[in-house]
């Protein structure tokens, strides 16, 4: 239990910055409760520093994993914060400067915050989970504050219907992985993410997997599914994202989906990619380098399903906010197919999982630029979401029109930015994995999302200004977290290769060759069994 | 199938339960008298005349308050078992230390929930 | 040749786009044309330095290790091919600079910008000897030409512009695919050399080894990216668009290189990397090509635009290209790469021309035009030179690389070849080269039928016409020295080909031969086809 603790220093950081926040945000004097965002920056920081010098976390299955997820969390997140400032009170503030007094309980500023953070400690508590309690209990705490934040983001009528459709297609989801984890439990008799896999592997030895742990892993996934916005539980996207503020939105993009992504990969790591392609039963352990079929199968079809349903709708829509929405529901897609690929080899290029974990990373990069733009243009005092807004943009508001050009080609994967180096392992590690048919529907989505980028980045490009040009908020961090993001899709080009080796050897698996499995979780093991051996 | 003999009390109960439910109100429907009345129809208020509708709304701050009240309850709740264990643990554990960290942990969250409310003005009552 | 020169080639033209942002609109125009005439006048240094003794070797070549994870890096080298169609980028940089004085008077800057840009990704993809710089600079030539045509087109230029994009974006995402496949065979497959590179050398001696099935396929997903850019027949129809609507510089590097893109990537890595896939096809890719001749032959006979003519022509000419290069013998494939050179020339001069003509009706339609020798003497004379050299006049640089290959295509694997004896038969037939033949009898009624048109006759002009404020009625000197070198360069070509011939020879040659020597089972190949074609075979010597 304390070895555990020496794990979890960053989230506790993010705990206490929380508590800080909390009680900083409802101060009547104005400067300190300015300072709320400050503090959340500053825990961030600080927690991500902290991650990364901690090393690997040893019960994990993904060791390595655990420092650069929570790191590309803290950065990301970092990121995001600049866009989500100001988000909300700002009439609050105003009325105070005017002098008539502060109305505490209309100020949002300590939830908001608090809130995000504690989204954040929920993100990194899911990268060091080994367990899956832990496991459901960290993503709860990543996806119940993003209800309430999507609520209070803006006082439309929009927001809190999208907060409440998020929060009751959020409880479904919710539902269906429980579930799905507690048929694993029935399965296999353990909660212990390693005691799991070790029982898996035995149960394989001996003929088959329990169809009821099989039962509850496909379940499982698909319950996650929701938190990752892909097929079957992507309903809610568009219009959670178009109700939020674009800033919330931002966060919605890259938190639950990171939380998502990892809960995928613990799981699926329970089984292991060293089944037989063919092999239905999943009997002929390390035949060959896939997932058991079922798995791979229900993974295959989700993600074929979900790149080709975002992309397809997303060339339908007119306001900004659902194209990213759909487009966003599509980069899951493709995350889907690292994942399907797995760690086949040491190397960066052919391994799946470092593929997925890089492509998260940069995806939360330049995505953040994209929802800036839309975040810091108002028109008549709302969001300015309609494309038309971004007619002419380059001329009339040159950083964020080039942001949203360099965003969008990056989010299209063309040469040169960050997205087209993030796009390529994806590609080479299906065909590592010998998944031919979903490289070609992967390039052929590409090819799809070319057509609706590409108008993101003509229309301030090439277009003429309509009217007069969008007022901004006056929120100078939202450009600057633009102009970074759209920075990083271009300059990390340069040192792609740094973050790429972090990617793959995090990406090692410490758990599914069965060696793993902590003296508790064997001994949980024999203790069930020999509950079974009473009955 | 022996295995369920054990649980044959439960059952028992079960039944005993959901016979006595459905027999009262049954029973009720069967036997009971009905005068039906302009009087008999108006919603019951303790004996006094209803006015105006039910379906009023709350002051907001009765949900303040159940919710603040709900925070603190739950969290003395929690004290108990914590309570009960602590005296069982042998001092000499390293254990025990985070036993104690534990609640403290635990309490600092309350304080700064009673921070927050009070920042917020949940407890005036004006 | 220093190592210097190809990086400078490409960092120029950036340079000086960053150059042209800066600075004011007025003097835009000034500095792209020195810039891109340094790089001209430095392509020449480059030519001259060139060692063609050693022409099949690539030269100039540079190295920097650029993303280790993926194992990329930034490697340059050109053969003389490489080199030939890297100075026929430099050659119309300039001019396509001059050609916009009058024609582009809005958004100068942004318009001079992203032409140096084109001109650097351009010349990188010719350049590249990594198979991912490669991939990255062909993908980049899409948006500075995306700009061109929807900023500067005509009044259908934002539909033209998207679906050149698309198509093109779509081609080439798949064949990134089969890109990737090879080097991933490479990283893995017991007879790869075990190491994530995209080194083009190092692929090739894995890719040939792959079976016949894998390199079908392989072939097949590049070919999607490669034929589209060039534009094979079914995939054609973005081109005609594109290049109506494209303001005249567009149309001109667009005819000139862009499609060449697709044909040097066919010459390049089809025939490179999988050359048992493409013996296996080649037939039906030689159907698809004379498709596209005669097809899109008949195609122009019956438009009005002048350009779009011209454009339709383009995909004619270039279904030659494609089936000399099919031929797979040293004819077919010199003529092939000769055919891509001269259609540059010829092709973007006609572009030239009907951009004057258009600054100075605003029309393209030979309804509304007509006669305009008499009005426009030196130009029609251009025009009737060109629309010659286009056609394949003998004597004219057009001819010289048609006839090759025809004659590539109609050896077929009977005839041991004479010219360039490399030893190699050829892969079509005597049909292909007969029923393609008839192309260049579509092509010689329509362009007489244009010329008949706007050049000779009456003399037909819009109603509404009123003489242009800032060019004279015939051509003025600056349109003289655009046209004058290139006229001089088609009229060289054609009466010398020779030299070019020996420049391009030994690369040729090493790939035609690569290409027999790595499809272990060509003889078979040769001995299906003797017993589907017993015909010709009775007429044939027998045994080779």
């Amino acid at each position: 239990m304390i070895e555990r603790i020496a794990w979890l220093w960053p989230e506790i950081i993010l705990f206490l910055a929380t508590c800080v926040v909390m009680v900083l945000g409802v101060s009547p004097r104005l400067a300190l409760r300015r300072q709320c965002a400050f503090v959340s920056g500053l825990a961030l920081f600080l927690a991500a520093m902290v991650a990364i010098a901690t090393g690997p976390m040893a019960t994990s299955p993904w060791p390595q994993m655990v420092p650069f997820m929570k790191g590309t969390a803290g950065f990301v997140g970092l990121l995001t914060l600049l866009v989500l400032a100001g988000t909300v009170d700002r009439e609050v503030d105003r009325d105070q400067e005017l002098g008539r007094g502060f109305a505490a309980l209309r100020a949002n500023r300590a939830e908001f915050y608090a809130f995000f953070l504690f989204s954040m400690t929920g993100l990194m508590l899911c990268a060091s989970a080994d367990d899956l309690i832990w496991l459901f209990l960290a993503l709860e705490l990543t996806s119940l504050p993003t209800y309430v934040m999507v609520t209070i983001s803006t006082r439309r009528s929009r927001s809190q219907e999208a907060g409440v459709k998020y929060f009751f297609l959020g409880a479904l989801g919710a539902a269906i992985f429980l579930y799905g984890f507690s048929l694993l439990y029935m399965g296999t008799g353990s909660t212990d993410l390693g005691a799991i896999s070790t029982q898996i592997l035995a149960q394989a030895e001996g003929g088959a997997i329990n169809d009821i742990a099989m039962a509850g892993l496909v379940l499982s996934l698909i319950g996650v599914s929701f938190k990752i916005a892909a097929v079957p539980m992507h309903f809610y996207t568009a219009d959670v994202y178009q109700g939020a503020a674009a800033s919330v939105s931002a966060m919605l993009a890259f938190v639950p989906k990171a939380a998502g992504f990892i809960a995928i990969l613990l799981l699926v790591s329970t089984v292991g990619w060293q089944w037989g392609v063919a092999d239905t039963a999943g009997v002929s352990l390390g035949a060959g380098h896939s997932l058991p079929e079922p798995v791979r199968l229900l993974l295959w079809v989700m993600a074929v399903f979900t790149m080709t349903v975002g992309n397809v709708l997303a060339l339908l829509q007119r306001s900004i906010k659902r194209i990213l929405a759909y487009s966003s529901i599509a980069h899951s897609g493709y995350m889907l197919v690292g994942v399907i690929a797995g760690p086949q080899g040491a190397r960066f290029i052919d391994n799946g999982v470092a593929a997925t974990l890089f492509y998260l990373l940069s995806y939360g990069l330049m995505n953040v630029g994209a929802f800036a733009v839309v975040a810091s243009m108002e028109h008549k005092g709302e969001e300015a979401d309609d494309l038309d807004a971004l007619r002419g943009l380059c001329r009339t508001r040159p950083w964020l029109g080039w942001t949203m050009v360099i965003c969008a080609l990056s989010l299209l994967g063309f040469p040169f930015t960050l997205g087209f180096f993030a796009k390529v392992p994806l590609f080479t590690s299906g065909i590592a994995a010998g998944e031919y048919a979903l490289v070609v529907i992967l390039g052929i989505n590409s090819a799809i999302a070319a057509f609706y980028y590409l108008r993101l980045a003509a229309l301030p490009m090439l277009e003429e200004p309509v009217g007069e040009a969008p007022a901004l908020t006056r929120v100078p961090a939202r450009i600057v977290a633009g102009v970074l993001s759209a920075g990083a899709a271009l300059g990390m080009v340069l040192v792609a290769g740094f973050f790429m080796e972090r990617a793959a050897r995090a990406a090692v698996p410490g758990l599914f060759d069965g060696t793993h499995a902590s003296q508790s979780a064997t001994d949980q093991i024999a203790r069930s069994g020999e509950r079974r051996a009473d009955e | 199938m022996t295995d369920l003999a054990s649980y044959a009390p439960l059952a028992i109960i079960l039944l005993m339960a959901i016979t006595f439910a459905v027999a009262n109100v049954v029973l009720t429907l069967l036997i009971g008298p009905r005068r039906r009345g302009k009087i008999k129809g108006m919603t019951y208020e303790s004996g006094m005349n209803p006015i105006g509708t039910a379906r009023k709304r709350f002051n907001v701050r009765f949900y303040l308050i159940a919710m603040v009240f709900l925070v603190f309850d739950v969290e003395i709740i929690f004290l108990y078992p914590w309570a009960a264990t602590f005296p069982n643990l042998d001092p000499s554990s390293p254990d025990a230390l985070v036993w104690l960290f534990r609640i403290l942990f635990f309490l600092l969250t309350t304080v700064v929930a009673y921070l927050y409310g009070f920042r917020k003005g949940v407890f005036r009552f004006d | 040749m220093s190592p210097w020169i190809l990086p400078i080639l490409i960092l120029l033209p950036l340079l000086g786009a960053a150059l042209v942002v800066l600075s004011h609109a007025a003097r835009a125009r000034s500095i792209a044309f020195g810039i891109t005439l340094g790089a001209a006048a430095m392509g020449v240094g480059a030519l001259a330095s060139f060692d063609w003794s050693q022409a099949g070797a690539f030269q100039g070549e540079v190295g920097v290790p650029w993303v280790p994870a993926l194992g990329l890096s930034l490697s340059l080298g050109v053969d003389s091919i490489a080199l030939l169609l890297v100075a026929l980028t430099l050659l119309l940089g300039p001019i396509c600079v001059a050609a916009s004085a009058t024609a582009i008077t809005e958004r100068v800057k942004t318009y001079y910008a992203w032409l140096l840009v084109l001109q650097a990704a351009m010349t990188g993809v010719f350049c590249a000897r990594d198979l991912a710089l490669f991939y990255v600079f062909f993908e980049f030539t899409l948006i500075p030409m995306y700009v061109l045509i929807s900023l500067y087109g005509s009044t259908n230029r934002k539909r033209a512009a998207t679906k050149f994009f698309l198509y093109t974006f779509t081609g080439s995402i798949i064949a990134l695919a089969g890109l990737l496949y090879v080097v991933w065979v490479n990283a893995s497959a017991p007879y790869g050399s075990g190491e994530w590179t995209f080194d083009i050398a190092t692929l090739q001696a894995t890719s040939v080894q792959m079976s016949a099935q894998q390199q079908g396929w392989v072939m097949l997903a590049m070919l999607l990216g490669f034929a589209v850019k060039v534009p094979l027949f079914p995939v054609h129809t973005w081109l005609p668009l594109a290049h109506t609507e494209a303001p005249t510089a567009g149309s001109v590097i667009l005819a000139g290189v862009l499609l060449k893109l697709g044909t040097y990537g066919i010459y390049r890595f089809v025939l490179g990397l999988t050359p048992e896939g493409v013996m296996e096809h080649a037939h039906a890719l030689a159907v698809l090509s004379i498709i596209g001749i005669v097809y899109a032959g008949l195609i122009c006979w019956v438009q009005r635009d002048v350009k779009k003519l011209v454009a339709y022509s383009s995909v004619s000419h270039l279904g030659f290209c494609v089936l000399g290069m099919l031929a797979l013998n040293s004819v077919g494939v010199a003529g092939s790469v000769m055919y891509m050179i001269n259609h540059g020339l010829s092709t973007g001069a006609l572009f030239l021309l009907i951009g004057m003509i258009y600054e100075r009706y605003h029309t393209r339609d030979m309804e509304e035009l007509g006669g305009l020798a008499r009005k426009m003497p030196v130009w029609s004379t251009f025009m009737v030179f060109f629309a010659m050299a286009s056609v394949g006049l003998p004597g004219l640089n057009g001819f010289v690389s048609e006839v090759m290959c025809l004659i590539g295509a109609f050896q077929d694997n009977t005839v041991a070849q004479e010219p360039f004896v490399g030893a190699t038969p050829g892969r079509l037939g005597p049909w292909y080269a007969a029923v393609a033949g008839t192309g260049m009898i579509v092509a010689a009624m329509y362009l007489l039928y244009m010329l008949g048109k706007v050049v000779w006759g009456q003399l037909r002009e819009p109603a509404d016409h009123h003489p242009h404020p800032r060019l004279p009625t015939d051509l003025n000197a600056r349109e003289i020295a655009i046209l004058s070198p290139i006229a001089l360069l088609c009229l060289a070509i054609g009466l010398f080909p020779a030299p070019m011939l020996r420049a391009i020879e030994q690369p040729v040659n090493d790939t035609v031969q690569w290409v027999w020597k790595h499809a272990p089972s060509a003889a078979q190949y040769a001995e299906r086809d003797m017993q589907r074609a017993s015909t010709s075979i009775a007429r044939g010597e027998g045994d080779r």
